[in-house]
């Protein structure tokens, strides 16, 4: 590989240690104004205190939702009311005390934004009682695309390799190279390894629905070679999602300014690699603005990261 | 002499302590009578304070240093020295390294990973201070396979919570273009390839950052970017002579190893050098290529930052708005020769120069090497019924089965071993 096999000839001057960096304070300047209640905040969410608040939304989300609804619109009217005072006051010499027209038409909502599913509401910071006009929707619009699906089931049974990679045609098995067998199925396209003490992993399903039945064919399969397969314990383990922002992205800014999530190394991989604490994602960030989501148990997880990322990313758009 | 003590026996008060090796005895020193004796035995209370001590503790090895971890920390001072690091970076990473040490992880891995560690060590020292030492330096002195240093890199980063700053390339370039040997004639480097160090460091700074700019940085291994930087640096303050050579050739000269993807970075920094040159007036007409741009990169990196900013529109506006055409250039405040009205007048429609290129990574100009149609939306519930002719196309007929048997009996006598399976 490369090979850089000069030796610095001077001795530079000793700088202190650059490693005691200060926790990257997120440097976030959004490009369009964001409201206050609407729109997912980087980086600030990870604090432990908005950690139990989230948790808690997302248990209540529907009763909440329609009573923040209610609230707002109270709200709202007090607000157009004061307004209307006030105006009206200032207006008294000589306008016509015209009401003005912005608070009336906007309409705040923390109904789920267009581009998320219903499972996953908006994360929501507490609502103040002056909200100015926003734009409704400061979601991205881009909804990853679930790529692929990793789950394990216990058939519950001890199995026999070799009697499985005999009787099956969808069935390999080298058991100097794996301990398992590896068997393949057309619908869901799936590829599944099978061990001899019953317990199965299932890849390759595009959605947990897919895997759960991809996982169900393949225990048939078992049970019609004879053993006494049962479907228990059935569970997604790991879920990769992709998606791209279309716009290229500045790693070395990104590295710098969320040093204590983001790992970069060019020398040895291309993309980003940003570990998200909540929720816990690994992410990869390319140049090219693809971003590849892993490390998610439910698919809310992968759209939660994709949302709180995408703020911080559109922060590194501008290039010169 | 006790007080008061008399032997029963004489009754004289001679008494001394005289202990029996390991109990105690008062006796009199005349007769030679036994008046007390002390407990030959503990009791289960007095053993509380001598409770046994496991072998492992009692060798004291996760105390001590063990020799493999000598040895790793003798190595990593060599490794320094043979760099010729300043003394504190030793001290530095010979810490890390103990400190990384103390996991069990560690302790227990094999040889190679703690011979890969070392260097780990003294390549996180180095990047704390702004040393600009590449991995493919510390692979090649530890004959480490990169692979095997990444992972243990990644790993160790985690492992101790470090934050390691990005390479610095300033520093980099500096480095390594020290290393070309150019700057003295030779045997092999005639008098008219020897250059100014001073020149050539400035030249090739300047055209790194150009290249950083215009996206061939971000994402890449920087050594085949500053390798092109340093040649069309090198190749540009004489290019008479120069323009003959090529870049392997050029690398053999310098005695440095031509990394592979350079030719590639060279290619792209020449199209962003020539679109650079379309927007100066008295370089359109010249009609440069990819050999005759080089003889202006003088000129060019003197007015890159304006050339860029005419040459290239942003990318990024441009996916977001979809696009619109920028028709006439509005020439900035003139920092070179070029006059706004002269270049207008001088060039006809036709040669109007083109709408500026899309400022984006290489990666996202090239078209998609596949279109991945969107998946279609699918209705499985997870629950359906599974019939059992979808079931039984993936078992074997009797005959199959046979068949299969056969064959695999036939490939072991062939090859004489028993069979795996």
């Amino acid at each position: 590989m490369d090979q850089n096999n000069s030796l610095p000839p001077y001795a530079q001057g000793l700088a202190s240690p650059q490693g005691a960096m200060t926790p990257g304070i997120p440097i976030f300047s959004p490009m369009m104004p964001y409201g206050t209640g609407l729109t997912p905040q980087p980086i600030q969410n990870t604090n432990s205190l908005s950690l139990l608040e989230e948790q808690q939304r997302q248990q209540q989300q529907q009763a909440q939702q329609q009573a923040q609804q209610q609230q707002q619109q109270q709200q709202q009217q007090q607000a157009v009311a004061a307004v209307q005072q006030s105006t009206s006051q200032q207006a008294a010499p000589g306008a016509s005390g015209q009401t003005p027209q912005l608070f009336h038409s906007q309409t705040l909502t923390t109904a789920p934004l267009p581009g998320t599913t219903p499972l996953y509401p908006s994360p929501v910071t507490p609502m103040t009682p002056i909200t100015p006009a926003t734009p409704a929707s400061e979601s991205s619009g881009i909804v990853p695309q679930l790529q692929n699906i990793v789950s394990t089931v216990n058939l519950g049974c001890k199995l026999d390799l070799k009697t499985i990679a005999l009787r099956a045609r969808n069935a390999e098995y080298n058991p100097k190279r794996f301990a398992a067998v590896i068997m393949r199925i057309r619908e869901p396209r799936t590829t599944a390894l099978i061990f001899s003490s019953g317990k199965m992993v299932c890849t390759g399903a595009k959605s947990e629905e897919q895997s759960r039945l991809a996982a169900r064919k393949y225990a048939r399969v078992v049970q019609k070679l004879g053993f006494p397969a049962k479907f228990l314990d059935f569970k997604i383990q790991n879920m990769v999602g992709s998606c791209d922002v279309k716009f290229p992205i500045r790693l070395e800014g990104l590295v710098l300014t969320h040093q204590q999530f983001s790992s970069y190394e060019p020398e040895l991989f291309p993309g980003l690699i940003y570990r998200m604490i909540k929720p816990r994602i690994v992410l990869l960030i390319f140049v090219s603005g693809k971003v590849v989501l892993t490390g998610a148990k439910v698919r809310a997880e992968i759209y939660e990261a994709f949302e709180n990322i995408y703020p911080i990313l559109k922060g590194f758009r501008k290039t010169t | 002499m006790p007080g008061g003590g008399r032997c029963p026996d004489c009754g004289s008060t001679e008494l001394v302590e005289d202990s029996h090796y390991s109990q105690s005895q008062l006796v009199c020193s005349d007769c030679g009578c036994v008046v007390t004796e002390g407990v030959l035995t503990t009791t289960f209370s007095d053993e509380g304070n001598l409770r046994e001590v496991t072998y492992s503790r009692s060798t004291g090895e996760n105390e001590q240093v063990s020799r493999s971890q000598q040895q790793g920390l003798r190595r990593v001072r060599d490794l320094c020295r043979v760099l010729q690091l300043p003394s504190t970076f030793e001290d530095t990473a010979v810490a890390y390294y103990q400190q990384a040490y103390r996991h069990p992880g560690i302790r227990a891995a094999r040889l190679q990973k703690k011979e890969v560690l070392v260097g780990c060590c003294v390549l996180i020292t180095c990047r704390q201070h702004n040393w600009p030492l590449t991995m493919g330096t510390i692979c090649a002195l530890l004959y480490a396979d990169l692979d095997v240093f990444s992972g243990t890199y990644m790993q160790i980063v985690k492992l101790l919570g470090l934050d390691v700053p990005s390479l610095c390339l300033a520093d980099l370039v500096k480095t390594y273009c020290s290393s070309f040997k150019l700057f003295q004639a030779s045997p092999s480097v005639p008098a008219k390839y020897v250059e100014d160090k001073e020149k050539m460091l400035s030249r090739t700074l300047q055209l790194v950052e150009l290249a950083d700019e215009t996206w061939l940085v971000t994402g890449r291994h920087p050594l085949p970017v500053i390798t092109a930087a340093t040649f069309l640096a090198w190749q540009s303050l004489q290019p008479s002579e120069r323009l003959r050579c090529s870049l392997a050739r050029f690398c053999k000269l310098a005695n440095v190893d031509l990394p592979c993807p350079a030719s590639s970075r060279l290619q792209e920094l020449l199209a962003v050098l020539l679109r650079m040159a379309e927007q100066l007036a008295w370089l359109q007409v010249l009609r440069l290529d990819k050999r005759s741009v080089v003889k202006h990169i003088g000129d060019l990196l003197q007015h890159r930052h304006t050339l860029i900013r005419k040459a290239f529109r942003d990318g990024t506006a441009e996916l977001e708005g979809g696009g619109k055409e920028l028709q006439g250039q509005d020439l900035g405040p003139g920092r070179g020769k070029a006059e706004a009205a002269s270049s207008s007048l001088d060039l006809p429609e036709g040669k109007r120069p083109a709408s500026p290129a899309l400022l984006l990574p290489p990666c996202m100009l090239k078209p998609p090497k596949r279109i991945c149609p969107p998946p279609p939306i699918s209705t499985v519930t997870g629950d359906e019924d599974i019939s059992d002719s979808e079931i039984e196309q993936y078992l074997r007929t009797p005959q199959e089965m046979r068949d299969f048997q056969k064959a695999q009996a036939a490939r072991q006598a062939a090859t004489g071993v028993p069979n795996p399976t």
